[in-house]
């Protein structure tokens, strides 16, 4: 660490900031995210109502420089729609390269843009920031994982975009038996029927044990729709309480992986 | 009944259900020993269409799958939205599905349609039936003396020329040539509107009989879409009409496994003729269709007489006619108006030669008053000049 960079609380630098740009729009559902720089890789974080929490992941290996300051803890809350706008400056033709600072508290964050294609151009963006929230801690460590699912993410997304829209309810039955998985949808007066078993190809893995039987609100399941169409692999896992975790995997050109993950809040039974 | 339709036949069906949501809410389906009948009729009942899928378009066909004791077909009428759920996609259905089962069980109150796609997913659903009435109109299609076959393309491409406002079409059709012209409302202000109009020679149809020269008016937006369905599918159109008032018939078939008549009412006539069109309907609602060779025209089964010429008593409008204001109405609203005063003499003069008197669309005899001057040799100013009722406001 040099003595320029080490009064700075968080420094990173790549090469393009295209990938992390579409990532972010993924989750752009909520106007704030709350940005949290660990020694690991950065983590944003976006909820809606208490009952989705979506997050990005980037690897620190996806940076070509990494500092972070141990002693400190670098969050903050950030308008994500801000950050992926200054991200795609120079337009989303343009691979650009990217350099981030944060001071400290109540600093600003600084972005350092230089499109590839056009030498001694380059674009300083500021953009403010405001003191985080605490984030919800969705994950009860007591709750035992009663399911697991490794599904390709086209077509997983393939699926949820031929449901019917005016449905509320989606309802997620997974068994050991024929058909592992169905996927139940109510809509005004006629219901539809998904059924997967676990032989088909875009099931890559499945576990469970015994049968389960999970509602969520559609419009929250929609919600991963967009870093489903952006991710090659997606896990689903379902806790005993209910919850669904899923985790998507990015997969870039140089084999680096960028990840998202999507907690949603079961519906209770009536 | 339970059916099995092939994947590539899939995209047909799902192509059919798009066209009909275009047309109706509701879609009636019926099931006979040898077909099944799609049918659906607008809201305001002035378009029907009915699409029948023979039994070889089907990989496997069971009339009587649930072997009830009566040998009518089943009916049953859902709503068009549910259908189009089903269909969601239908340019990518073919390399999604596989099979598309379709069941009706005479006393189930589902219809299920069950898909069968890659990656050995199988999509359910369950549709609600709202009613287990048919529905049919009735028209005539084979002794009509207008009949155009035309290449797909070629009348759409002529439609990309109307603008999206456009909502009804004249046609008018002599054995020279098929002239398309948007209808313009006499209520609509002149100077805001674009007026198009497209010739077409016989020689760009496969066939064109035109038995009786005739100008006939109707709506564009079904139009449209049952000119995309035909794109769609890659097969010619055929256009069956009489005269204004009558309703016209649009045909697609493959000649093999499916047939589909759309049948729009056209405008009704002026009001001279009014009274012979409407004879002439109550004739044609007795008369039959013909049972030809053809394997469009199959027999009716005879209880379908009996739902039809009910089904038309009761509260058949499917061929009422459209109002319209009358020539001499138009006439006198024109002269109040002071709109076309200033050559009233030359607007009669042009009238009679005119021979294209369009009743439809009535205020255009300005308009064609105007470029009809632009094609003749030289340009007489005496020949406008008539009694000036309304002198030029401003110099300008």
């Amino acid at each position: 660490m040099n003595e320029g960079t080490s009064q700075y609380y968080f420094t990173a630098s790549m090469d393009s900031g295209k990938t992390l740009c579409s990532l972010l729009k993924a989750i752009q559902f909520q106007e704030t995210a709350v940005f949290c720089a660990l020694a690991e890789g950065l983590k944003l974080t976006v909820e809606e109502g208490k009952c989705v929490q979506a997050s990005a992941y980037v690897p620190s290996d996806n940076f070509t420089e990494y500092h972070v300051r141990d002693d400190v803890d670098v969050m903050f809350k950030i308008s994500i729609a801000v950050l992926a706008e200054c991200l795609n400056i120079f337009g989303s033709g343009e691979e650009s390269s990217l350099k981030m600072y944060y001071r400290g508290e109540g600093s600003p964050l600084l972005l350092v843009l230089q499109p590839q294609s056009m030498h001694n151009v380059m674009t300083d963006c500021e953009i403010s920031t405001q003191t985080a929230d605490s984030v919800l801690e969705l994950r009860d460590e007591d709750a035992a994982e009663v399911a697991k699912l490794v599904l390709k993410a086209p077509a997983f997304l393939g699926l949820l975009a031929d449901l019917e829209r005016s449905c509320d309810v989606i309802e997620i039955n997974l068994s050991p038996d024929h058909p592992n998985v169905s996927i139940i949808t109510y809509g005004m007066q006629d219901r539809s029927c998904i059924d997967m078993p676990k032989s088909s190809d875009m099931v890559q893995s499945f576990s469970c044990e015994s049968p389960v039987t999970l509602r969520y609100q559609l419009h929250h399941i929609r919600l991963i729709m967009k870093a489903l169409g952006i991710s090659t692999k997606v896990v689903l896992r379902c806790s005993s309480n209910g919850l669904l975790l899923l985790q998507l995997k990015l997969e870039k050109e140089d084999q680096r992986q960028m990840f998202s993950e999507f907690y949603i809040v079961p519906l209770l039974d009536d | 009944m339970k059916c099995h339709v092939p994947g590539a036949n899939v995209k047909v069906l799902g192509r059919t259900v798009h066209a009909l949501a275009r047309f109706g809410d509701e879609l009636y389906l019926e099931s006979l020993p040898d077909c099944i009948l799609l049918r659906t009729l607008n809201a305001a009942e002035s378009a029907y269409a009915m699409v029948k899928f023979n039994k070889n378009f089907f990989s496997y066909f069971n009339y009587n799958y649930y072997s009830t004791e009566d040998n009518e077909g089943l009916k049953c009428k859902i709503s068009m939205k549910s259908a189009l759920n089903t269909f969601k996609s239908p340019t990518h259905m073919d390399k999604q599905v596989e099979n598309l089962e379709i069941k009706l069980d005479a006393d189930a109150c589902k219809l299920i349609f069950q898909l069968k796609c890659r990656h050995g997913i199988v999509k359910t659903h369950f549709v609600t039936i709202l009613d287990c009435k048919a529905m049919q109109a009735v028209y005539t299609k084979d002794t009509v003396p207008n009949r155009i076959t035309s290449p797909q393309r070629i009348l759409s491409d002529a439609l990309n020329n109307f603008q999206s406002s456009d909502d009804q079409l004249t046609l008018e059709a002599t054995p020279l040539s098929l002239i398309l012209r948007n209808y313009i409302d006499c209520s609509i202000d002149l100077t805001k509107i674009i007026r198009t109009q497209i010739t077409l020679k016989p020689a760009e149809f496969d066939s064109y009989v035109i038995g009786t020269e005739t100008i006939i008016t109707f709506s564009l937006k079904e139009f449209r879409a049952l000119l995309a369905f035909a794109e769609a599918l890659n097969l010619p159109l055929q256009l069956h009409f009489e005269t204004t008032g009558r309703p016209a018939v649009f045909i697609v078939h493959n000649g093999i496994t499916f047939e589909a008549h759309f049948v729009l009412a056209t405008t009704k006539p002026d009001s001279t003729s009014q009274t012979t069109a409407t004879q002439n309907t109550s004739v044609e609602r007795k008369k039959r269709k013909d049972t030809t060779s053809t394997q469009g025209s199959v027999k009716k089964k005879p209880h379908l007489d009996m739902d039809v010429s009910k089904c038309l008593d009761e509260d058949s409008h499917l061929f009422n006619f459209v109002e319209i204001p009358d020539e001499n109405f138009i006439e006198s609203n024109n002269k109040q108006n002071g709109h076309v005063s200033k050559d009233n003499k030359n607007n009669s003069k042009v009238e009679a030669m005119d021979c294209d008197n369009i009743p439809a669309s009535p205020t255009s005899k300005t308009i064609k008053s105007v470029f009809k001057r632009c094609f003749e040799s030289t340009f007489d100013p005496r020949s406008i000049q008539g009694v000036i009722l309304a002198e030029n406001s401003d110099s300008d």
